[in-house]
């Protein structure tokens, strides 16, 4: 393996030029700028990684959430219980049965993409089901919303699709604490099994419960060797505390790190894919779940960590190349060396 | 062989055969590369179609004398026809015959002639002397008032000529006199083709000048089948002289009218068919007609557009510049990185912006679709299914065009009318579409959007209004093939988009 230009991956960034202030930065950065940094646009994302590593049949693997729990317990990873699949109108009227009285639960589309259609709910008050919110729906709110999902109103291409209900994940609370409702997920970024970049996604009041960063949640960047936090943004600009709940952002440790990654090398080594992203929340009580996979994991990613996903794929590539029978534990071991961030310097 | 490699020898090829295509039909051809090299010759085309019964046909068109005499490139096509031209003292009429045909036929007869003042409707001397003109039988009250109408007339106007002007411009004036009035009444009531110039001939033959219907053709080539359009043949004592009814006063320009037939008689007349009717077709031709005969016998296929009969070739016209669409499209969206709503929405969003003129196109747009977004939310209240409400919306998408139409007509804006080139299904789904985005990401996501697809819709309208890339699309449609290659490398930029550039304007490093 050569060390020498692997070594070069983190350490040149912050030396050279294009960290300096220019009059222009409030409104852009030149191409050569973000080439400096590192930074992957989508047309690179689409062209060097995404279309060279994912074929197409393997979509259908991550894109259909029944398929990709199936392979994930094959493998021994935890899931989120599925409670029961409604795949007729027919299903739609007899959600209770398949609820089986459980008071909280999830109802989201098998191939629903980007958190589109998910409802959940955390208790009933009498005939009424009540979501983190507060609000209360009707049983036949429910049911509308199976039959939108059964429709496809949420799924890639408008495709008929299923409805999956299934458990509700009680989040820790070390992570509900650094989010304004919703449950913060973790994404991981691998490519060719090797964990790029991670990062923590924490709702916002204006994000209203979710984790898209564009609608003003948090992206809030992991070291991949310790898994503690290390950088946060909101609407692209660094904070370190959280908008509205105050709470320090950075230095957390995320718990059983070790298993996450795990986790998400064993998903690109069952799907097949080359480049892809892993949502895992974690459960109070039942530890790391993998929730999805997605085969087209957006950008923001590098925002969060402060460094240009260029930087590691590009040594990814050369390892990958030099070394293409690499095991999950050298895997994780190389991107534990190599992408070690600069933890922040205690604070106060 | 790698992609990249692969890549740029079809890129090279493609230029290759576009460009070596182009260069051979601009030097070898003669074909003007530059518009503005353009040999100016309308080609005007007579379509003759009808319902043959199954008995012998025959058909015959009259012919616009300065095509037989000028000898200006003329020719027809009618296969399987027995085809003549018919000399009667100077009236030239084609007459097509064949027997025992059946169900839609269609005949074509096409001119070329160069552009100029001269449009065939000059005074000509008359073959003796004209019959005298039909009094026209109006009853009672009727009659008085169109006599009183001449006698007015007659007193104020010296020639035939003043009659024309006079007679005419009264009746297209909205304030004319009472009489005026009362006898256009009784002509409209009368059914006729065109009543208000049945109404000026009828008066013309009292005040005691022949006249007569003749028939010319718009030189414009956006009208593809256009009616013959009615003009009015009057003697002034000595010629024939044609003018247009409804510019009296004006004598015909040979740059933008052309006159087909004169002399009264029949223009078309059909026998063996039903509902036979006859239209025009005009083209703007920039091929010296020499050279036309060479490419429609180049084995080359490029010509092939050129061999097609012009009425079909005007739909091309349209469909050349789809792909040009599409280039700004592909530019728009992976060099510059504006979110469209849709990938080629926006590419007939701009096509209909070419009939419609781009402000009024894209304020009618927004009335569209504001209201029709409106009932989308009333009707997501309901808890539709998906396709019933994308159907509901295509219902109400219709009604919303016909009362925008209805309503702009009222007020007086004819271009309201025009609001059918949207594509409706493409508006239902854009209201679906938007109303999703909005609830899903909010109002600001779907304004985003919708402004990103009109944005780039009316760049793509700008770029294909170009009218020299119209030209090279229409007449090198080879040069296609350099787009194409345009398209495929972008295909493999792999650069930042524009838009990249200030969404990552904060990046910082850790």
């Amino acid at each position: 393996m050569p060390e020498e230009s692997v070594m070069t991956a983190d350490e040149t960034s912050s030396e050279n030029g294009a960290a300096t202030s220019r009059w222009w930065h409030r409104w852009f950065r030149t191409p050569g700028e973000l080439r400096e940094l590192g930074v992957v646009g989508i047309n690179m994302r689409n062209a060097r990684y995404l279309l060279p590593n994912n074929p197409r049949r393997l979509y259908e693997l991550v894109d259909n959430k029944l398929r990709t729990k199936v392979l994930a317990e094959a493998e021994g990873m935890t899931v989120a219980e599925t409670y029961g699949v409604l795949r007729t109108p027919h299903d739609a009227n007899r959600v209770e049965k398949f609820l089986n009285g459980r008071e909280a639960f999830v109802i989201k589309p098998t191939r629903g993409s980007g958190g589109k259609g998910i409802m959940v709910i955390d208790k009933r008050v009498g005939k009424n089901f009540v979501k983190p919110s507060g609000a209360e729906v009707t049983a036949g709110d429910v049911k509308n919303h199976v039959s939108n999902i059964l429709a496809g109103l949420f799924s890639l291409g408008g495709k008929r699709d299923y409805a999956l209900i299934e458990y509700r994940v009680q989040p820790a609370k070390l992570l509900t604490d650094m989010s304004f409702q919703g449950a913060p997920d973790i994404r991981v970024v691998m490519l060719h099994g090797y964990p790029v970049m991670a990062m923590l996604r924490a709702s916002t009041k204006e994000s209203d419960g979710r984790s898209n960063l564009h609608q003003g949640a948090l992206g809030i960047g992991i070291d991949i060797a310790t898994g503690m936090t290390v950088r946060a943004i909101h609407h692209g600009r660094p904070v370190t505390h959280h908008p509205d709940l105050g709470i320090d952002l950075i230095g957390v440790q995320i718990p059983q790190w070790e298993t996450i990654l795990q986790m998400a090398v064993t998903c690109q080594e069952m799907t097949g894919l080359g480049y892809l992203g892993v949502d895992i929340m974690i459960d109070e009580s039942l530890g790391p779940l993998m929730i999805e996979v997605n085969a087209r994991p957006g950008l923001a990613i590098q925002m969060a960590n402060g460094i240009g996903l260029l930087k590691r794929l590009e040594p990814i590539v050369e390892a990958h190349r030099n070394s293409p029978a690499a095991d999950l534990a050298e895997k994780i071991a190389f991107s534990k060396k190599y992408f070690r961030a600069k933890l922040p310097v205690p604070r106060d | 062989m790698n992609a990249q490699a692969k890549l740029l020898i079809a890129v090279a090829l493609l230029c290759a055969v576009g460009g070596g295509l182009a260069a051979y039909k601009s030097q070898m051809l003669g074909v003007p590369f530059w518009q503005d090299q353009k040999v100016d010759e309308w080609l005007v085309e007579a379509k003759i179609s009808f319902l043959a019964t199954g008995r012998d046909v025959k058909a015959r068109l009259s012919l616009p004398s300065k095509a037989v005499d000028q000898n200006a490139g003329q020719e027809s096509g009618s296969l399987g026809y027995h085809y003549d031209v018919e000399d009667d003292r100077g009236e030239f009429t084609a007459i097509w015959s064949s027997q025992e045909r059946e169900e839609g036929q269609a005949l074509y007869y096409r001119v070329r002639f160069k552009e100029g003042p001269v449009s065939g409707g000059e005074p000509t001397p008359a073959n003796g002397e004209p019959e005298a003109p039909d009094i026209p039988n109006l009853p009672g009250s009727l009659g008085t008032a169109a006599r009183s109408i001449v006698g007015g007339a007659k007193g104020l106007s010296v020639d035939s000529d003043a009659l024309f002007v006079t007679f005419y411009e009264q009746i297209n004036s909205a304030n004319a006199s009472q009489e005026y009035v009362l006898v256009k009444r009784h002509y409209e009531k009368e059914n006729l083709a065109n009543p208000k110039i049945a109404m000026g001939i009828d008066l013309l033959g009292m005040a005691g000048v022949p006249a007569r219907l003749s028939y010319g053709v718009r030189l414009n080539d956006e009208f593809v089948g256009q009616q013959p359009m009615p003009l009015v043949e009057y003697f002034d004592g000595a010629a024939w002289k044609v003018r247009d009814p409804m510019e009296p006063s004006k004598i015909l320009d040979g740059r933008d009218v052309f006159v087909w037939h004169r002399g009264g008689g029949p223009l078309l007349d059909v026998t063996g068919g039903e509902n036979s009717k006859v239209t025009f077709t005009v083209v703007k031709d920039r091929i010296p007609l020499s050279r036309l005969t060479d490419l429609r016998e180049s084995p080359l296929l490029i010509s092939t557009i050129l061999a097609l009969p012009v009425s079909e070739r005007a739909v091309f016209r349209y469909i050349v510049l789809i792909p040009l669409g599409a280039f700004v499209v592909v530019v728009m969206r992976n060099i510059i990185g504006i979110p469209t709503l849709g990938t080629f929405m926006p590419v007939l969003l701009a096509l209909a912006l070419l009939e419609i003129k781009p402000v009024q196109g894209i304020t009618m747009f927004a009335i569209l679709v504001g209201a029709g977004l409106w009932f989308r939310f009333l009707l997501s209240r309901m808890n539709l299914l998906v396709v019933p409400r994308v159907a509901a919306c295509v219902v109400i998408v219709t009604l919303l065009m016909m009362l925008m139409g209805v309503i702009s007509f009222q007020l007086g804006m004819s271009v309201g009318i025009k609001i059918t080139l949207f594509p409706m299904i493409i508006i239902a789904w854009t209201l679906e579409r938007m109303s999703l985005i909005w609830e899903e990401e909010g109002k600001r996501s779907a304004f985003t959007q919708v402004g990103g697809s009109v944005l780039v819709a009316v760049c793509a309208y700008y770029f294909m209004k170009v009218s020299q890339i119209q030209y090279w699309a229409f007449y090198f449609p080879e040069m296609l093939l350099i787009l194409l290659a345009g398209i495929l490398l972008i295909g493999r930029y792999t650069g930042y988009r524009l838009s990249e550039l200030i969404r990552f304007k904060t990046f910082s490093n850790a």
